[in-house]
């Protein structure tokens, strides 16, 4: 049987956050949120790229899906996740999300969930265009429909 | 856990911080959130490699790293930190970050070491908040064979009180108005008559 050590390392953290001087946490958050935002240009030219990306080699008019690997899809969607902070308000984080289950789940099953993710792409592209100023409970009601279809088991189909 | 206050003052002026995340954009995001923090002292890495070169040669205070990195990943490099990086930084506070949170994943987040996993996209809120937790804590460390890291086993009492929970089961923190009737006495014995089963 192996030797349990239990013990409590000095965190160094917890003494430097208490250190006089310092922001307010609000102060700290706002001034996150202004530097963040100078990002929001590039993040967005990288999210509607990953997109077209997707949609060029995922999308249903694309001749080659069968042969594309999950993971490749997979690495996509959360490209367009990394930087959906900017595009929250349109509810384009929480598809991207479902995208993202919807392929990992896919790609446990071995099998392409066409008509899913197509509705997917349909979703990402009519949120990514219209969504922040759909009524808010038009876009609650698409993104819960996304999140029943992507947590369908393939089995239940 | 405490609720962090708007007023409450936090100093990271002298926190050396390591950002660890192979996609560029979301690497620039995550640095730029650190460094409105107050962080004067940030290392970035691309790569496991390079995080692994930079704990090899500086004391860190902080680590936050994507999960999802090609060839190694966020997971395995924090199990190399806890049980092969120099003693300094071996017991570092580490919270992940991971554009999809699947149950097996953040199971492997929390067999790693991982102190936080936080789910993409990042807001600076929540990224303070856990950072604060992270420095707040007092989880002991567990060091032996299959796992070391923060102690694993802690009850889940759901978010603080007066913030929003982000998980889809969090329930409020106030109980509401009772949605049924109260069971009567017949119900309830009922429930829990003994019976007699054959086997």
């Amino acid at each position: 049987m192996s030797v349990v050590r239990k013990f409590r390392p000095p965190n160094r953290l917890a003494k430097l956050i208490k250190d006089r001087g310092g922001l307010m946490a609000k102060d700290a958050i706002a001034a996150a949120e202004i530097g963040v935002e100078s990002l929001r240009e590039a993040s967005l030219a990288v999210l509607d790229g990953a997109l077209s990306e997707i949609e060029r080699r995922f999308g249903p008019g694309a001749p080659d899906r069968e042969s594309e690997s999950f993971e490749a899809l997979y690495a996509l969607t959360l490209q367009m996740i990394d930087v959906s902070t900017f595009v929250a308000d349109a509810g384009v984080d929480q598809a991207a999300i479902s995208l993202a289950a919807i392929t990992d789940s896919c790609a446990e099953a071995g099998v392409w969930r066409w008509n899913a993710i197509d509705v997917h792409l349909n979703a990402l592209r009519l949120l990514r265009t219209v969504g922040a100023q759909l009524p808010a409970a038009d876009r609650e009601a698409m993104l819960e429909g996304l999140y029943k279809v992507s947590h369908r088991k393939i089995d239940e189909l | 856990m405490d609720v962090l206050q708007p007023s409450t003052r936090i100093n990271l002026e002298k926190a050396s911080v390591l950002v660890l995340d192979d996609n560029g954009p979301s690497l620039d995001i995550l640095s730029q959130v650190v460094s409105g923090f107050g962080v004067n002292q940030l290392s970035r890495a691309e790569s496991v490699k390079e995080a692994q070169a930079l704990v090899g040669t500086k004391t860190f205070d902080l680590i936050i790293s994507d999960v999802q990195i090609p060839e190694v990943d966020g997971i395995e490099f924090i199990n190399w930190l806890r049980r092969e990086a120099p003693e300094t930084n071996r017991y570092v506070p580490v919270i992940l970050v991971t554009g999809h949170t699947r149950t097996t994943d953040i199971f492997r987040t929390r067999d790693a070491g991982a102190n936080f996993t936080v789910a993409k996209p990042i807001t600076p809120k929540v990224l303070l908040e856990r950072i604060f937790w992270v420095a707040r804590e007092e989880r002991a460390f567990i060091e032996c064979d299959a796992y070391v890291g923060p102690d694993r086993r802690f009850k889940y009492e759901g978010p603080p009180i007066g913030i929003e929970g982000r998980r889809r089961d969090d329930l409020p923190a106030e109980v509401g108005t009772a949605q049924e009737a109260n069971m009567s006495q017949d119900e309830i014995n009922s429930l829990m008559k003994v019976a007699k089963v054959q086997i």
